[in-house]
C-alpha cells in the first residue's frame, strides 16, 4: 500500500509540467469566436459596431470585419478601424444606406486558424441611439409667488432635427439633492420645460435626454442644478380643505346642541316656579263670570277627610259620653294608641265610656264637651235632638275604621265626619253647618262596632234607647239617620259588662243601612226603613267580631254566635232589632260588595276569613 | 385619430373644391400634419406587428428566417428611393411625395393579407388607402404645373405584384415574415420622406411638429 502511494506520488510529480505546460497557455490554437456585441448609430447617418474577440490563442490574432447589403452579394470589409476605437469598426456617411440590411460579421485570424463570429443583421434605421441633450439650463422664475423651475435644452450636435431627417422626443427628470428619487416627465418634442410641482425649498437637480421617434434613449446628460428659496405651501386646497373640516365640525356640534336643547334650557334657563291656584282657570277669568270662577275654585272634596283634620272637625262636634259608671271604668283602661284621635280639648281616652262618647271622633263639641264630661247622656241628648231639628241636611255618614288597636282587642267604629261629597249644593258654609248636624247626628245615633269582651263601654251603650228614640220621630224616613246604637255590636261589651248601668236598659237601635261606597273607600250609610225590623227569613245577620289588622271588619260565625255574645241573643230576645243590620263597617282598603246593606256572613267570610 | 384625421381631410377636401382654384397650396402645412401623423401610426403599427410576429416564432425559426431573408425581396424594390440623408436633401419635395404615394400604393393590395396578429380587427388597407388621399392632396397642392408623375412606371403595377400571392401556402411562415419586415420599413421611409418635405416647406426653422 505504501509502495503504490509512492509510485503515484512520482508519478504526479512528472507530469505535473506537463500539465502546467499544457495549461499555461496554449500557444499554438485559433482564435476564440468573437462576438459583435452592438451597434449604434448617433444620427442616423453613421453607424458603429463593436465586438468582443474571444480568446487569442497565444497568438497575435487579427479581426476584421465584413459586411454585406442585404441586396448584392459583395462583401466588404470595415472601412475605418480607429475612428471608434478598440475592436469597432466605423461606417461614415458614405458607407451607410439607410433601410438596408447589413450582415455583418467579424472575424479572427491567427497563425493557426480563424473564428467567425455569427452574423448580424442592422438596419441603421433601427440602431439609431443619439447623444445626450446639450446645453440644458435651469433657472427659477416664479409664478403668482409661487417658484417654479424652467428647463431648457438643446437637441445633440449631431442630430439633424432641422431638417427633419430625425425626430426626437426628450424626457428629464428633477429631485431634490438629497432625495434618492427621480421625478421623470416626459416633454415631447419641445426643448423647454417647465416643473411647477415643488414641494418645498433646496436645491433641485435635473437631467435630460432623448430618443428618436423609433430608436433607443440617449444617455443622461449632466446634471443641471438650481436653488429654490423655501416657501411655505399654502394654496387653496388648503384652505378649502381647512374649511370643509370646521364646517363639518361645527355642524355636528350644533347638531348635538339641537338635539339635548332642552337639557340646556333647563340648565342655563332653569324654569321660574309661578303661582298656581289649584282650578284656577285663566279662562274664566277672562270670560268674566265670578260665579264659574269660583265654582271652579271649589275643590269637591272640599274638605277633605284626612285624620288630620280631625282635630279640627271634631272641635266643633258635640261631645256626648256615657254616665260616669262607665267612665270610670273605661278611664281605667286607657288606650294609647287612639292619641292620634283625640282632639285638643279631649282629655278623655277612647277607652272610658266617657272617653267613647266625647272622643274626637264622635265630633266633639268644644262647648258640648265640657257639659258631656259632667251631665249625662240625657243633657247631651237634649242637644242633640236640638240639633237633629235643624238638621235635615244630612243623608248619609261616613263611617270610617280608626281603630287600629288590634291587639288591644278594641275596635271603634264611629262617623267620623260627614262630607256632603255627592251634594255640591251646599256651599263650604252649608257644609259646615251639616257637618256640624251630620256629626252631632252621627254622635246620637252612630253606631258604634264595638267589641270587646273586655267591657269597655261605648258610646252606644251611653245612648241606648233614649236617643235613638227620638232620633226616630224626628228624622223623615228617607232621611234619617238611624244608627243603630251599638249595643248590638257591642254586644260584648254590654253583656259581659254588669248588669246595670252598663247595660242593658232596652235599648232601642237604629239601623243604618249602607247606601254606597263612594270613591274613597266610604261607606255611606243611610237609614233602614223601619220595615227592616222584619228580618228576612232567609237571611242571616252576623255581627262584627273584631277589626283586623287590615281593618277588615271580622264578622262573627254563625256557629260562633253564643260564644259569648250573649248580648246578641239578648238582643234578639229583646229586641227583633237585630234582624236589621248592622252598618257595615268599611274597610278602608276594600271594596265593599255590601253595598245593599246587608252584611251576609258569606260575604264577609270571604273577605276576611 | 384615424377618424380625426380623416374627418380632417373631408374637411380639407371640401374647402379645396369651394375654394376653387386657388393656387396657394392651402394649409398646406396642416395637410403635412396629418399626413405626417397618419404615417407614423402605420408605422408603429407595423412594428407592432413585427414584433409580435417575431416573438411568436421559435428561436430556430427565427435563424432560418434571416437567412431567408437574405434571398428574398422585398416588393417594393423596384421603387427607387434615396437611402441616405444626402439623396434625400437632394430630392425635391414633389419627389419624395411623389415616391411616399408609390410606396403607399405598392402596399395597398398586399396589406389585405396581413394578420392583424394581436388585434385582427386593425384594417390597415382602409388606412393606407387614406394615406394615400392625403399624399395626393399634397401632391396636386405642390405641383406647379410640372407633370405629377414624371416616371410613367410609377402608375404600371409591379411587374411582381402578385408576387406574395403566387407562393404557396406551406410558406406562409416565411411570407408574414418578409410581409411584416418589408411593410415595415417601407412605412418608416414614407415617414421620413413626408417628415422632411414637411420641415422643407414649413418656415419653421427649427421644424417642430
Amino acid at each position: 500500500m505504501r509502495n503504490v502511494f509512492e509510485v503515484m506520488l512520482l508519478l504526479l510529480l512528472l507530469l505535473l509540467p506537463l500539465v502546467t505546460a499544457h495549461a499555461g497557455g496554449q500557444p499554438n490554437s485559433p482564435p476564440g469566436k468573437p462576438v459583435l456585441t452592438s451597434c449604434r448609430s448617433p444620427e442616423k447617418e453613421t453607424f458603429t459596431c463593436w465586438w468582443k474577440p474571444g480568446s487569442d490563442g497565444g497568438l497575435s490574432t487579427k479581426h476584421s470585419l465584413f459586411y454585406r447589403k442585404e441586396s448584392s452579394d459583395a462583401v466588404h470589409e470595415c472601412p475605418d478601424y480607429r475612428t471608434a476605437g478598440e475592436n469597432s469598426c466605423f461606417f461614415n456617411k458614405n458607407n451607410t444606406a439607410i433601410w438596408v440590411n447589413y450582415n455583418i460579421t467579424v472575424v479572427a485570424t491567427n497563425s493557426l486558424g480563424s473564428a467567425y463570429s455569427d452574423p448580424v443583421e442592422v438596419d441603421v434605421v433601427y440602431i439609431v441611439q443619439p447623444n445626450p441633450p446639450e446645453n440644458v439650463t435651469v433657472s427659477v422664475m416664479e409664478d403668482k409667488g409661487w417658484p417654479f423651475l424652467r428647463v431648457s435644452w438643446e437637441p445633440p450636435r449631431k442630430a439633424d432635427t432641422r431638417s427633419g431627417w430625425i425626430t426626437l422626443v426628450y424626457e428629464l427628470r428633477v429631485k431634490l439633492k438629497e432625495e434618492d428619487d427621480w421625478e421623470t416627465h416626459l416633454a415631447g418634442q419641445q426643448k423647454m420645460f417647465n416643473i411647477l410641482s415643488l414641494p418645498s425649498g433646496g436645491e433641485y437637480q435635473v437631467e435630460v435626454r432623448c430618443r428618436p421617434d423609433h430608436g433607443f434613449w440617449s444617455e443622461w446628460s449632466s446634471t443641471s442644478k438650481a436653488n429654490v428659496p423655501h416657501h411655505f405651501r399654502r394654496d387653496n386646497s388648503t384652505w378649502i380643505l381647512m374649511t370643509v373640516f370646521f364646517a363639518f365640525t361645527f355642524l355636528i356640534v350644533a347638531w348635538l346642541l339641537h338635539l339635548n336643547r332642552h337639557n340646556l334650557k333647563r340648565c342655563i334657563l332653569p324654569p321660574v316656579p309661578g303661582p298656581k291656584i289649584k282650578g284656577f282657570d285663566k279662562k274664566l277669568l277672562k270670560s268674566g263670570k265670578s260665579n264659574e270662577i269660583f265654582s271652579a275654585l271649589v275643590v269637591p272634596d272640599y274638605p277633605s277627610t284626612p285624620s288630620s283634620n280631625y282635630e279640627d272637625l271634631l272641635v266643633d262636634y258635640l261631645e256626648v259620653y256615657v254616665p260616669t259608671e262607665r267612665e270610670l271604668q273605661l278611664e281605667e283602661s286607657k288606650d294609647p294608641h287612639d292619641d292620634r284621635l283625640k282632639s285638643d280639648s279631649s282629655t278623655s281616652d277612647s277607652d272610658s265610656g266617657r272617653g267613647s262618647c266625647d272622643s274626637h271622633t264622635l265630633l266633639v263639641d268644644k262647648e258640648a264637651k265640657e257639659e258631656a264630661r259632667q251631665a249625662e247622656c240625657g243633657q247631651t241628648r237634649t242637644e242633640v235632638q236640638r240639633s237633629l231639628k235643624d238638621w235635615d241636611a244630612l243623608t248619609y255618614a261616613q263611617i270610617d275604621m280608626v281603630g287600629r288597636d288590634v291587639p288591644s282587642g278594641r275596635v271603634k267604629t264611629w262617623p267620623s265626619l260627614y262630607s256632603p261629597l255627592p251634594r255640591h249644593s251646599s256651599g263650604p258654609l252649608d257644609q259646615q253647618s251639616s257637618l256640624q248636624m251630620a256629626k252631632q247626628h252621627s254622635l246620637s245615633t252612630s253606631s258604634f262596632l264595638a267589641q270587646e269582651a273586655s267591657g269597655e263601654s261605648y258610646w252606644d251603650v251611653c245612648s241606648h234607647g233614649e236617643l235613638p228614640r227620638p232620633l226616630r220621630a224626628k228624622t223623615p224616613p228617607h232621611r234619617g239617620l238611624r244608627a243603630r246604637s251599638d249595643a248590638d255590636v257591642s254586644g260584648a261589651g254590654l253583656k259581659r259588662a254588669p248588669a246595670g248601668p252598663r247595660s242593658l236598659a232596652p235599648h232601642t237601635s237604629e239601623y243604618v243601612e249602607v247606601q254606597r261606597v263612594n270613591n274613597k273607600d266610604v261607606v255611606l250609610l243611610q237609614p233602614v226603613v223601619t220595615g227592616c225590623y222584619q228580618a228576612l227569613p232567609g237571611e242571616v245577620y252576623s255581627k262584627v267580631k273584631r277589626v283586623d289588622s287590615d281593618n277588615i271588619l271580622l264578622l262573627q260565625r254563625e256557629a260562633r254566635e253564643e260564644d259569648g255574645y250573649p248580648g246578641a241573643e239578648q238582643e234578639n230576645t229583646t229586641q227583633k232589632a237585630s234582624a236589621c243590620v248592622y252598618a257595615a263597617v268599611l274597610v278602608q282598603d276594600q271594596m265593599a260588595p255590601m253595598v245593599n246593606g246587608y252584611v251576609d256572613t258569606a260575604t264577609m267570610c270571604t273577605l276576611t276569613c | 385619430r384615424d377618424r380625426t384625421n380623416s374627418i380632417n381631410l373631408i374637411i380639407l377636401l371640401l374647402s379645396v373644391v369651394f375654394l376653387g382654384v386657388s393656387t396657394q397650396p392651402i394649409t398646406d402645412g396642416r395637410l403635412f400634419s396629418i399626413a405626417v401623423g397618419r404615417v407614423q401610426h402605420l408605422h408603429l403599427l407595423a412594428q407592432r406587428l413585427f414584433s409580435d410576429f417575431e416573438s411568436s416564432l421559435q428561436s430556430e425559426e427565427q435563424r432560418q428566417l434571416n437567412k431567408i431573408f437574405l434571398q428574398d425581396f422585398c416588393n417594393s424594390d423596384y421603387i427607387i428611393t434615396p437611402v441616405d440623408k444626402h439623396e434625400t436633401q437632394r430630392s425635391s419635395v414633389l419627389k419624395l411625395l411623389s415616391i411616399s404615394y408609390r410606396l403607399v400604393e405598392s402596399w395597398e393590395f398586399p396589406s389585405r393579407s396581413l394578420s392583424g396578429g394581436s388585434a385582427p380587427r386593425i384594417q390597415i388597407s382602409p388606412k393606407l388607402s387614406e394615406l394615400k388621399t392625403g399624399i395626393l392632396l399634397l401632391i396636386k397642392a405642390n405641383q406647379d404645373g410640372a407633370d405629377l408623375f414624371p416616371d410613367s412606371s410609377a402608375l404600371q403595377l409591379a411587374p411582381y405584384g402578385n408576387y406574395y400571392q403566387s407562393l404557396g401556402a406551406d410558406e406562409s411562415l416565411r411570407r408574414t415574415y418578409e410581409l411584416l419586415a418589408c411593410f415595415k420599413k417601407d412605412m418608416h421611409k414614407v415617414e421620413t420622406y413626408l417628415t422632411v418635405a414637411k420641415c422643407r416647406l414649413s418656415p419653421e426653422a427649427n421644424c417642430t411638429l
